[in-house]
């Protein structure tokens, strides 16, 4: 806009931590798409809505417990509850609409899962009604000035949290027994039936770590930004989506790398062509990717199973 | 052999809608006895506003307001010594509802119409008074788009968009001392229309447009485009969009520490920015709204008045449905009739101080003189500026 914007330090690292914060909310949702991809090729277009119902549940524990303990502790109870909760509503999710259709046409459980979407995202504009929510705590906004860049201790607190989480999610993945059926009937489900594996029980769990770790994406994005709506998931969800896409879609890994890239290029995008180019930017990014890698960043070509 | 039929069709659709508006129109001309709007010695004026669905409450404030100047001008012996009568019809804030009150209206003979909540129910109710000649005095709706229809009829006593960016302008500008200026909305058309009407105003003024840019009203993180403001270390931002994502954004702008003042156009003038924005990170934000009773220090009678009479606050579109009746009651006795052209006529040399701003019409039917006021937050809420 006639006026010359020069990369200096300051800008640089501003915009790398803008560029981590929505990154690590993007990586967060795109696990569980990553994760329900690729254990039963499902995308659940509805695990954006959890990340919905996520902050909802945070708002309402954490406005029943601010009264009594400290704001800290309040939230960090708020974080907990919201999280497990959500986790049992994706089991629930999948016990109700995705596993009677485990066998039936992809189409149609695609469908479900549409439906389960408008189901949560008009439930609680039902309960809530449209109006934007307050939160009543939020992450305080104090910080440190590093190369001139403003930064405060709540974005590193996201940035460190997003991380723990992401390599919890790989330790459990790689190291648990869970997280070797979960990649074992990713592989072939028939097999591990025959193997003594109770697939059931496994697909329930991976719902319950995806949903758990939207709700943390939920419940930090509430209290960052101080506001929650019924829509907030449909955005969020529909990126996370892209991002697990670019990283290569049932690729866990890829999925972080997705959601961090995404965050990245957006801010790329904002900075240099413009806020309301910037999706614009991101998506033509992914196009080209996508000519390029068909299977995304880190994802490799795995023979059809079916 | 079709397209016969197909004309046969429309003429006689077209015939029988004029048979029906005819025999719509004959009872009530007969018995009003010619001059419009004149039945019992009494002048009819016709109201329009939403008095049902999510508006009903805009349009109840409006409707008592008009009643308490029409009382008050009916009690100091009328106009040319008739009574101001006033007949109230719901449109709904709906484009449909508004056209069949417009019509209603019109076929009990009013002699004028002073109201219009919302602009897309205002817009096609206008075109049915232009139709026939019938005044309107359009108090709370501002879209351009009511002007630019060019009915010599309809006359806006609320600011358009025009108005609005010259007052922001004014305040960025010359109250702030500003030069740079950022300026953001969110691509919607109205946001966007008065993001690029300010950003004429500021450049006409010999201000620099440093960042004029458009979110995404549904995302929650404007951080990126936050930096880059930082960067263009602006006097003034100036946001036109609504008070959602100007909630956050705020907060995300103070969070930053960009330089100089941020203000909001009257699509956030609500206290919900405030509760989005936090207290602390909304205190000082400029909002440029249309005046509302409550912060013009010549309503204070007013406000006085309605409050005894309806015991409750007048709302934000109050003042202006007051003057729309003191506008047209003036106007009506320099006309000396009830003439409708005369009344036009008389409303274009109008001339007349009211509650919000010395009115006075240009050609188009809008305000010579903006009529928007500037509002600050202080402690948590709007208030005048010191």
């Amino acid at each position: 806009m006639g006026l010359h914007l020069a990369i200096t330090s300051d800008i640089f690292v501003q915009q790398l931590i803008n560029a981590l914060i929505i990154g690590s909310f993007y990586a967060l949702i795109a696990l569980g798409y990553t994760m329900v991809y690729g254990i039963i090729k499902l995308l659940n277009f509805a695990h954006g809505d959890l990340f919905m119902v996520g902050a909802y549940i945070g708002f309402t524990v954490l406005g029943k417990v601010t009264g009594t303990g400290g704001s800290l502790v309040g939230v960090i109870i708020a974080f907990i509850i919201a999280m497990i909760v959500t986790g049992f509503l994706g089991m629930g999710m999948e016990r109700v609409a995705y596993r009677p259709l485990l066998k039936a046409p992809r189409l149609s459980i695609l469908i479900t899962a549409v439906g389960m979407s408008l189901v949560l995202e008009n439930g609680v504009f039902a309960g809530f009604g449209a109006k934007p929510q307050i939160m009543p705590v939020t992450l305080p906004t104090n910080g440190f000035t590093l190369l001139g860049a403003n930064i405060t201790y709540s974005q590193i607190g996201i940035i460190v949290l997003s991380a723990l989480l992401m390599w919890g999610l790989h330790a459990f993945i790689h190291r648990s027994i869970y997280g070797k059926a979960m990649r074992a009937i990713a592989i072939d489900q028939t097999a591990c039936s025959l193997m003594g594996i109770n697939v059931n029980k496994v697909i329930s769990l991976t719902f319950f770590v995806g949903s758990f770790l939207a709700a943390a994406a939920g419940m930090m994005n509430a209290t960052y930004y101080g506001n929650i709506t019924f829509m907030m998931g449909f955005t969020f969800g529909l990126k996370a989506f892209t991002a697990a896409v670019i990283g290569g879609i049932g690729n866990i890994p890829g999925a972080m790398l997705g959601g961090l890239t995404l965050g990245i290029l957006e801010t790329i995008g904002t900075y240099t062509i413009g806020s309301e180019w910037k999706d614009v930017f991101a998506f033509i990014i992914l196009i080209f990717l996508l000519v390029v890698k068909p299977t995304g960043i880190l994802g490799e070509k795995v023979t059809e199973r079916m | 052999m079709k397209k016969v039929l197909k004309r046969v069709g429309i003429g006689t659709a077209i015939l029988s809608m004029a048979f029906l508006s005819a025999c719509g129109s004959a009872p009530t001309g007969s018995s009003s006895g010619g001059s419009g709007g004149t039945a019992g010695g009494d002048i009819l004026v016709g109201l329009q506003f939403p008095l049902s669905g999510n508006e009903a409450k805009m349009g109840e404030d409006m409707k008592n307001a008009a009643q308490l100047a029409a009382d008050e001008i009916n009690s100091a012996g009328g106009i040319n010594g008739k009574k101001i009568k006033l007949i109230a019809e719901d449109d709904a804030s709906d484009p449909q509802t508004a056209t069949a009150a417009a019509n209603k209206l019109v076929s009990e003979g009013v002699t004028a119409v002073v109201g219009g909540y919302s602009s897309g129910a205002t817009i096609p109710a206008t075109g049915v008074y232009h139709q026939n000649g019938i005044p309107m005095v359009v108090t709370a709706a501002n879209s351009q788009k009511i002007s630019d229809q060019k009915f010599p009829e309809i006359f806006m006593i609320n600011g358009t968009t025009v108005h609005q960016a010259e007052v922001a302008t004014d305040y960025m500008l010359n109250k702030n001392h500003g030069k740079k200026i950022a300026i953001i909305h969110d691509n919607s058309g109205y946001a966007k229309d008065l993001a690029e009407r300010t950003k004429a105003a500021v450049e006409a003024a010999g201000g620099q447009v440093v960042v004029f840019d458009a979110v995404n009203p549904d995302e929650s993180d404007f951080s990126a485009l936050i930096s880059k403001l930082k960067q263009a270390k602006p006097d003034a931002t100036y946001w036109t969009a609504y008070y959602k994502a100007g909630g956050a954004f705020i907060k995300q702008f103070k969070q930053q520490g960009v330089s100089g003042i941020i203000g909001v156009g009257d699509g956030s003038n609500d206290k919900t920015l405030i509760d989005i924005a936090g207290k602390s990170a909304a205190e000082g934000t400029f909002v440029t709204t249309s005046p509302t009773a409550e912060f013009l220090p010549e309503a204070k009678k007013f406000v006085e008045e309605y409050k005894a009479k309806y015991k409750q606050d007048p709302g934000p579109y109050s003042a202006l449905e007051y003057d729309g009746i003191k506008v047209l009651a003036d106007s009506i006795k320099r006309a000396g009739s009830t003439d409708k052209a005369a009344i036009v006529k008389a409303l274009q040399s109008t001339d007349l101080k009211t509650l919000s701003s010395q009115v006075s019409f240009n050609s188009e039917g809008t305000l010579k003189k903006s009529n928007f006021i500037v509002l600050q937050v202080k402690n948590g809420t709007f208030a005048l500026p010191q």
